[in-house]
């Protein structure tokens, strides 16, 4: 075994044995100095898990959340230096857990703040000219076939529970008003702005994203969305137009509108 | 027409929600159709035009120390309320006391 | 909002050094992304601003946004705190491409890493682990500092670590490998000089003895920060680098020993947890920037 491979071993885990070789100048226990590479790793970690679910931890209080996040990180440490994306796997470990008894909404919850994140940082991209949107509907009989074009930060997410609701109400600082968790809440997520906001939809609002995201043309992913769901094609054309998020058009029989 | 019957909108109603929204997404954003629930995301709710940096990497150590706790242990699922209560934001109640062998 | 005093030199007419064509030889602060706005506003008289290379490995929105727009007035200095030049394992070429793609989009005065690891075995620790000084590692470090120069395209700066504990395998001193494999690949010293507090500190080491014996010609930046002070199990100080406040007295006092040997250096003030104000940040910029000052007056007189 090489030397830091032990090193890996005894890092997340303070029940082994530190590494061997290690020496102090002055006798004192090589132990308390490895604990500053232990608390600096698990510390570290927990902190931007800390950082990227900060409602989920209003949720269970700084005492449990501080045990789930520690576990987390034991369970599933980081694969990469670059860590915006660190926790990618947070709602299905928190899914398995015993807190999902408990507090069934937290893993749709970690999905969300999770959404936030990525649209925070997802790819830039300009939005579609007004002109070129005019110029669509000049000839309406096409518009079944067009292509949207969407911001990379755009996500769609749905939930058994008001996952929407309690969050919105850890964002304020208005009192939060009494929430029935059980109720399903859907939202988009998405950046505008420099901002990330998380929009309260439908549920056939969020089919009618993942459709477009599969490739769907515009005709087809409405009456996917319309089928048998709540879903309002006017509402969702005028949150991507309002919110700057429909990137461009492709027209299959004509030309790709920028 | 190019529709086909249930597998896709037909190119008027398309082109009826499309106008309006159009016409709606052109006036000033005033009471949105997303009323208060809208919310952004981060610090733009403290007042600054500024982003919330994810989990940051840093070269520094740190001196909180918070390593040791291992095992971690829930109460019983029968000692949590999970109907809604008016003095949670979350409509949760509150778990009992939550204890961390270390 | 907030007041900033002036620093006497601008960035226009502020000493240039041949050697550093890069950075200028003057003050700078790590760029935290809720000092923005205030930077934008006031333009705070600085050297440079800093900023870890993986925070900006990502694919858009406010933080490329704001970095862009610091870019455009500040000289900038990137350091990374990923590549684990230290590691027993081959360098990530993936990570190795985006930090070039970084480097290419933003080209930084300065590009900068740590004699230590983080990755291994796929896992990535977010600490700068220590490496035992040896022959096979000293040969490992630069194989893996040769190919980091040649897939980034530029000479990079390697930084003296903070450590806590030592290798019973080493048999080079620190300063002793650090000269070697500045000598080797050809790549420069970014001098920690709270590091060397810190370490010299923890093993029971003179840090002017330290100071002395490590490369100081090749030094092409200076780090300032502040540490935590901890005691060991028999009872001697063990300084935590937590970069969590404001620079220690002793360390000040090595700084100017420093620049008394080798002139004025870029300065970066270090301030990553407990971050403060700006201008609190800005104030301990102002006070390297004095020293910075009266060292190359110095420098005049002694010329």
């Amino acid at each position: 075994m090489s030397g830091q491979t032990d090193w890996c071993a005894a890092l997340l885990d303070p029940a082994r044995t530190v590494p061997a070789g290690l020496v102090t100048w002055n006798g004192s226990d090589p132990v308390q100095r490895f604990a500053v590479y232990r608390n600096n790793v698990t510390v570290s970690l927990m902190g931007a898990i800390a950082d990227t679910f900060p409602v989920c931890q209003a949720l269970l209080g700084a005492a449990r959340f501080r045990a789930l996040a520690r576990a987390f990180v034991r369970d599933q440490p980081p694969r990469s230096p670059v860590l915006a994306r660190y926790g990618a796997g947070f709602a299905d470990f928190v899914a398995a857990s015993h807190l999902a008894d408990d507090w069934p909404c937290l893993p749709d919850l970690a999905r969300l703040e999770l959404a936030c994140l990525d649209a925070l940082h997802a790819g830039d991209a300009e939005p579609m000219d007004p002109a070129t949107l005019a110029a669509v509907m000049a000839g309406p009989e096409r518009l079944p076939a067009l292509r949207l074009r969407l911001h990379p930060s755009l996500a769609a997410l749905d939930s058994r529970y008001a996952v929407v609701s309690i969050w919105a109400a850890h964002q304020g600082d208005e009192t939060p008003a009494n929430i029935d968790p059980d109720v399903p809440e859907s939202a988009w997520v998405l950046r505008h702005d420099r901002s990330v906001r998380v929009l309260p939809m439908a549920v056939g609002d969020v089919r009618f994203i993942a459709a477009l995201r599969h490739g769907l043309t515009l005709g087809e992913a409405a009456a996917l969305a319309a089928d048998g769901a709540d879903f309002d094609l006017t509402r969702c054309l005028t949150v991507l137009l309002r919110e700057q998020v429909l990137t461009g058009i492709h027209d299959p029989d004509l030309r790709i509108h920028p | 027409m190019t529709t086909t019957a249930n597998q896709t909108v037909t190119a008027a109603a398309l082109a009826l929600a499309l106008g309006t929204a159009l016409t709606i997404a052109a006036v000033p954003a005033g009471a949105a159709e997303n009323g208060a629930k809208e919310k952004c995301y981060g610090v733009a709710l403290k007042g600054k035009n500024d982003c919330a940096a994810g989990p940051g990497t840093s070269c520094a150590g740190t001196s909180t120390k918070d390593y040791q706790g291992s095992a971690w242990k829930l109460v019983p699922k029968d000692s949590c309320v999970t109907t809604a209560s008016p003095t949670s934001p979350t409509g949760h109640g509150q778990l009992a006391a939550f204890k961390d062998k270390s | 909002m907030i007041s900033v005093p002036s620093f006497i030199s601008s960035p226009a007419d502020a000493p240039r050094s041949g050697r550093h064509a890069g950075l200028p030889p003057r003050a700078g602060v790590g760029l935290k992304p809720q000092h923005i706005p205030d930077i934008l506003d006031e333009r705070p008289d600085l050297g440079f601003f800093e900023v870890h290379a993986e925070n900006y490995l990502v694919a858009g929105g406010p933080l490329h946004a704001d970095l862009t727009c610091i870019a455009e007035r500040y000289p900038l200095s990137i350091h990374g705190v990923g590549l684990s030049i230290g590691g027993e394992d081959p360098l990530d070429r993936d990570h190795l491409h985006a930090l070039r793609d970084l480097l290419d989009r933003y080209r930084p005065a300065m590009f900068s890493e740590h004699l230590a690891w983080s990755s291994h075995g796929g896992v990535f620790w977010n600490d700068l682990l220590p490496v035992p000084y040896d022959l096979c590692t000293l040969n490992r470090v630069c194989a893996h500092i040769d190919q980091a120069q040649e897939a980034l395209g530029r000479r990079i700066l390697l930084e003296n670590p903070a450590t806590y504990i030592e290798f019973a395998g080493s048999t080079l001193s620190e300063t002793d490998f650090i000269g070697e494999l500045v000598a080797r690949t050809g790549c420069g010293l970014l001098l920690d000089v709270n590091n060397a507090y810190v370490s010299c500190t923890n093993h029971g080491r003179d840090v002017h003895a330290y100071l002395a014996a490590l490369p100081l010609g090749q030094v092409g930046e200076i780090h300032l920060a502040g540490f935590h002070r901890e005691t060991d199990s028999v009872g001697d100080p063990l300084l935590i680098d937590d970069h969590g406040s404001a620079v220690d007295a002793a360390v000040w006092s090595l700084y100017a020993w420093t620049l008394e040997r080798i002139g004025p250096q870029p300065t970066l003030i270090e301030w990553d947890n407990a971050v403060p104000d700006f201008a609190r940040l800005f104030a301990e910029a102002a006070r390297a920037q004095t020293c910075l000052t009266r060292a190359d007056a110095g420098r005049e007189v002694a010329a």
